[in-house]
């Protein structure tokens, strides 16, 4: 006889027995509201986090010209120009991609995807 | 169908009856089970108030263009997860199909071309490679199938071996004809066309064939899973294997086709990933299986088994992509997108247990 109350009563008080992939898992809705509470704040503070970076860093190396300052960029945005830095005896080429200046920088084309570093192209007046 | 607003009046009224404990319950119900798509929306719309150019034709068209290249592997492994598996091949056949069609379709003048003497590339020849290499997809998830079914060993072991297997055909194929593992590039005009050609122009952003081919690719899986009789045995298979078996479905048959289908996708999402890429190198497809599963069980593929629809994967593909188009435009690092990545999944699994456990 209690046999059968135990056994009429256990059906409400568990919860649904899983399949598949799950079945051997063993948690409550509770935990699970946890979980998920928890991973959301995670990413929410993960892109908070990285927001306060403001994109990608542009660095100028000007070789022997004028400073120029770096900026930074979002992804897939053009450069915003820089005024032209200026040197003794030289002509500014425009910015490169490498130090040997033979990659140039198309500032109406080339969108910017990473951290870059440009140099400056100077030809001899 | 049921008529949306219909339901809705339902719901309400359904609601205004409700005692203040059980309103409250309908409310965290209602924001937990939905916070995907919560999400998505906070960060869409974040996204659109920061950048003005999200909410643009042009994104608009990155974004189907991204959703058509993701959408065929979750096609394919969405019927894997139904059967309570997984698939964790699924990646590294895409990598090995995608090779295979690089290398059959070289521009015919390019010097680095591995197999010189291959046909010119017409449209026949691209047809051919490309039932050719979703031929070669499907043996090998025939391969998991048989396994699969004829043991009951469990996916994730059968899977994990081909993956590492395929892994190392791929290598060694890179290898062959003094190749040394550079990656294959130089791809025949034709091909770049016949797949990434301009279908149309959103904005001043082309839309690829390939989202044509996409479309396609959906309405013959909705047809296969919800027309015939394989895709009803398999739910039959998913739910209960053991009382299909007893209703006279051929368990082992139906296992090994999933599989099989299964692969004939990663085998055209490689053909697909090859153009997309330019060049295809020993990494293309790695991983590619995380985002898949993920976006089946975003989109309710649920790992209980036996549920799911091909509506949801397609919304499932389309939350993970505007989140991660979303994300990149705001400048989020790549390695925090990971850890987003893998938050994610595990609170859509969460999510998944939830509605099952909360289920009446």
């Amino acid at each position: 006889m209690e046999q059968n109350i135990k056994e009429s009563q256990t059906p409400e008080k568990q919860p649904r027995e899983f399949r598949g992939l799950y079945k051997h898992v063993k948690i409550s809705v509770k935990t699970l509201d946890i979980i998920i509470v928890t991973c959301l704040v995670v990413i929410v503070l993960l892109v908070a986090l990285d927001l306060r970076n403001p994109g990608f860093t542009i660095t100028f190396e000007s070789k022997g010209g004028t400073d120029v300052a770096s900026q930074n960029q979002m992804y897939g945005e053009l450069l915003e120009v820089p005024e032209d830095p200026t040197r003794e005896g030289y002509e500014f080429t425009g910015w490169y991609l490498d130090s040997a200046c033979e990659e140039l920088w198309e500032e109406d084309e080339d969108k910017i995807q990473s951290d870059i570093t440009l140099y400056a192209g100077w030809e001899k007046k | 169908m049921t008529n949306p607003l219909k339901k809705i009046k339902q719901v309400s009224a359904d609601y205004k009856l409700l005692d203040a404990r059980d309103k409250k319950r309908f409310w965290t119900d209602g924001i937990l089970n939905n916070a995907l798509y919560i999400l998505m929306a906070i960060f869409v719309i974040y996204t659109a108030s920061v950048r003005p150019n999200f909410l643009t034709l042009g994104s608009f068209a990155n974004l189907i263009t991204q959703v058509a290249a993701y959408l065929p592997m979750a096609l394919g492994i969405a019927g894997c997860i139904v059967l309570t598996g997984t698939d964790l091949s699924a990646g590294r056949i895409s990598g090995l199909t995608a090779a295979f069609a690089a290398v059959m379709l070289q521009k015919t003048d390019f010097a680095n071309k591995m197999f010189q003497s291959l046909p010119k590339v017409t449209l026949g020849w691209i047809l051919l490679v490309m039932l050719g290499v979703v031929l070669v997809g499907a043996i090998i998830g025939l391969v998991n199938g048989y396994f699969v079914a004829k043991f009951s060993l469990h996916p994730f072991i059968v899977t994990l071996s081909t993956q590492l297997i395929t892994y190392g055909i791929i290598l060694w194929f890179f290898g062959l004809n003094g190749n040394n593992g550079q990656p294959f590039s130089g791809l025949s005009k034709e091909y770049k066309e016949f797949v990434g050609g301009e279908l149309f122009r959103l904005g001043n952003v082309a839309v690829p064939k390939y989202v044509l081919y996409a479309v396609l690719l959906v309405a013959l899986m909705w047809f296969i899973w919800n027309k015939t009789s394989f895709g009803k045995n398999m739910f039959a298979v998913g739910s209960n294997a053991e009382a299909a078996k007893v209703s006279g479905v051929n368990v082992f048959w139906t296992t090994v086709l999933v599989h099989t289908l299964a692969g004939a996708m990663y085998g055209y999402a490689g053909f697909v990933e090859g153009v997309r890429s330019g060049s295809v190198a020993a990494t293309t497809g790695l991983n590619a299986e995380c985002d898949a599963i993920a976006a089946c069980v975003i989109g309710g593929v649920s790992f209980v088994g036996g549920t799911g629809s091909i509506s949801g994967i397609i919304l499932g593909v389309f939350i993970l992509r505007i989140i991660f188009v979303a994300l990149t435009m705001l400048g989020v690092d790549s390695s925090s997108l990971y850890i987003i990545k893998g938050a994610i999944i595990l609170c859509a699994c969460a999510l998944d247990m939830r509605k099952y456990l909360v289920k009446k």
